[in-house]
C-alpha cells in the first residue's frame, strides 16, 4: 500500500484497521501524522455540539407566534383570590382590558358620526392609556426580566407604530371597516404583549 | 380526555411536558425550548455560519415542531424528531439560497492535492495535543458550504453516512468522500492558523 492508496481508503470511510494500512502507517511518518491529525479533528468536533446559546429574542418571537396562532391557551389554575392570582402583576389585567375597551368605545363612536360625538375626547384616553401602560410595562420588565428589555422595547415600538398607522387610516376613513379591523388587530397585538408579560411574571 | 397531572415539587419529565404542550401550556413550551435550544441553535449556526440566520432557522424549527406536536406519538425520541426537523429546515434554507448542500463531485481516486506530502505553507507545524474549540469553530465557518454541511452532520451531530445520504439526497460514497475532503480542508486551515501564530510570535 502506498500513500495514495491509503488516502483513497480514508476517503472511502474505512477505519485504519487492515494490516496493509497499519504496515504503511508504521513505515510512513507523513501518513501517520496525517491520520493522527484527522483523528484529533474528529475528536474535537464533539465540542461544537450544543456549544452556543441563542439570544432571548428567539424565544420571545416563538412565544408571540404561538399566541397569535392560538397554540398557547390559558391554563386552569386553582385560585383563592384575585390578588393571590395576579400578585404584583395584577395591574396588567385592567391595563390590557382598558386598551381593548377604550378601543371598542372609540371604534363604535367612529361608526356613528351623525350623533355629534366629540371624537377628540374619546381618542385622547386611548392614547394616554397607551403611554401610561408602556412605561409601567417596561418598568415591570426592567424589575423582573432585564435581559428581555431590548426585546420588549422593540416589540412595543413596532406595535405602537402599527397602531399609529392604522389610526391614521381610520382617521381618514372612519367608515372603512377594514381599517377599523386593522386598528383592532394592532391593539390586540399590544394586549398580547401584556398577556405574555403577565404570564411570565406570574411564574 | 383528561388534562395531564402535574407532579408538584419535582421536575416534570419530557413526556409530561409534551402532553402539557399539546394542551397549549406556555410553560411546557418554554421548558421544551430551554431543554433543546442549544443543540438546535448550534446545529443551525454551524451549518450557516451566520448568527442571524441561525436564530431565524432555530425559531422556525421550534415553531414547526410546536405546530405538529399534537401528532407526536412517541414512536421515536422527541429529541431525534426535533433534530431531524431542524436539519431539514436548514437544508431547505440552503437549497433556497442555491448553496450546495453536499457537493455532487464524486471522487474515489486520491489526487496530488490530497497527498499528505503537500502542506500548504505549514510544513513545520503539526496539529499536536488538543485543538482549541474557537479555532475549530472558525475553521468550520471557513469551510465551503458543502463541506461544512457534511462535517457538521457527521462529525459534530453524529449522523451516519446512510442517514446523511437520505437527508441530503446523495450517495453514501459521495457522503464519505466529501467528509474526508472536509476533514482535510479543516486540517489545512488549522495548520495555517497555527503557522501564522507561530510566525507572529517569532517576529514579535
Amino acid at each position: 500500500m502506498n500513500c495514495v492508496e491509503l488516502q483513497q481508503s480514508l476517503a472511502e470511510g474505512e477505519d485504519v484497521s487492515s494490516w496493509e494500512q497499519k504496515a504503511h502507517l508504521q513505515a510512513c511518518p507523513a501518513c501517520s501524522a496525517l491520520v493522527k491529525e484527522l483523528n484529533l479533528i474528529v475528536a474535537a468536533a464533539s465540542q461544537l455540539q450544543a456549544a452556543d446559546e441563542p439570544s432571548p429574542r428567539v424565544w420571545n418571537s416563538i412565544e408571540l407566534a404561538l399566541r397569535q396562532e392560538g397554540l398557547i391557551r390559558p391554563q386552569r389554575v386553582p385560585v383563592s383570590s384575585f390578588s393571590a392570582r395576579w400578585g404584583r402583576a395584577r395591574w396588567l389585567v385592567p391595563a390590557a382590558a382598558m386598551l381593548l375597551l377604550a378601543l371598542g368605545i372609540y371604534l363604535r363612536r367612529e361608526a356613528m358620526p351623525d350623533q355629534g360625538v366629540n371624537q377628540a375626547s374619546v381618542a385622547v384616553p386611548v392614547a394616554n392609556a397607551s403611554d401610561l401602560n408602556d412605561a409601567d410595562l417596561l418598568q415591570e420588565v426592567a424589575d423582573n426580566e432585564p435581559a428581555m428589555m431590548t426585546q420588549y422595547q422593540e416589540n412595543l415600538r413596532q406595535v405602537n407604530q402599527s397602531i399609529r398607522e392604522a389610526q391614521g387610516v381610520v382617521d381618514e376613513s372612519p367608515n372603512d371597516v377594514e381599517a377599523r379591523r386593522s386598528l383592532m388587530d394592532a391593539y390586540h397585538q399590544k394586549s398580547m404583549l401584556f398577556e405574555m408579560a403577565m404570564d411570565r411574571f406570574l411564574q | 380526555m383528561t388534562e395531564p397531572r402535574q407532579h408538584k415539587g419535582t421536575e416534570p419529565s419530557e413526556a409530561e411536558l409534551i402532553e402539557r404542550a399539546k394542551w397549549g401550556d406556555a410553560e411546557a413550551f418554554q421548558a421544551l425550548y430551554d431543554k433543546h435550544k442549544r443543540r438546535v441553535y448550534s446545529l443551525c449556526l454551524r451549518m450557516t455560519a451566520n448568527t442571524a440566520e441561525a436564530e431565524d432557522l432555530a425559531q422556525e424549527a421550534f415553531l414547526q415542531l410546536y405546530r405538529k406536536i399534537a401528532t407526536f406519538r412517541g414512536e421515536s425520541a422527541f429529541s431525534t424528531w426535533l433534530h431531524r426537523l431542524s436539519v431539514n429546515v436548514v437544508l431547505m434554507h440552503l437549497r433556497k439560497k442555491s448553496l450546495p448542500v453536499i457537493s455532487l463531485e464524486e471522487t474515489t481516486q486520491g489526487t496530488e492535492e490530497d497527498s499528505p506530502k503537500k502542506d500548504f505553507g505549514a510544513d513545520d507545524v503539526a496539529l499536536a495535543g488538543s485543538i482549541d474549540r474557537m479555532q475549530l469553530q472558525r475553521a468550520v465557518e471557513s469551510l465551503p458550504p458543502g463541506y461544512r454541511t457534511i462535517f457538521v452532520l457527521h462529525d459534530i451531530e453524529g449522523y451516519e453516512h446512510n442517514e446523511i445520504a437520505k437527508i441530503a439526497g446523495c450517495s453514501i460514497g459521495n457522503s464519505k468522500s466529501q467528509l474526508h475532503k472536509a476533514r482535510m480542508k479543516l486540517r489545512d486551515l488549522l495548520k495555517m492558523n497555527r503557522a501564522e501564530k507561530a510566525g507572529k510570535s517569532r517576529a514579535g
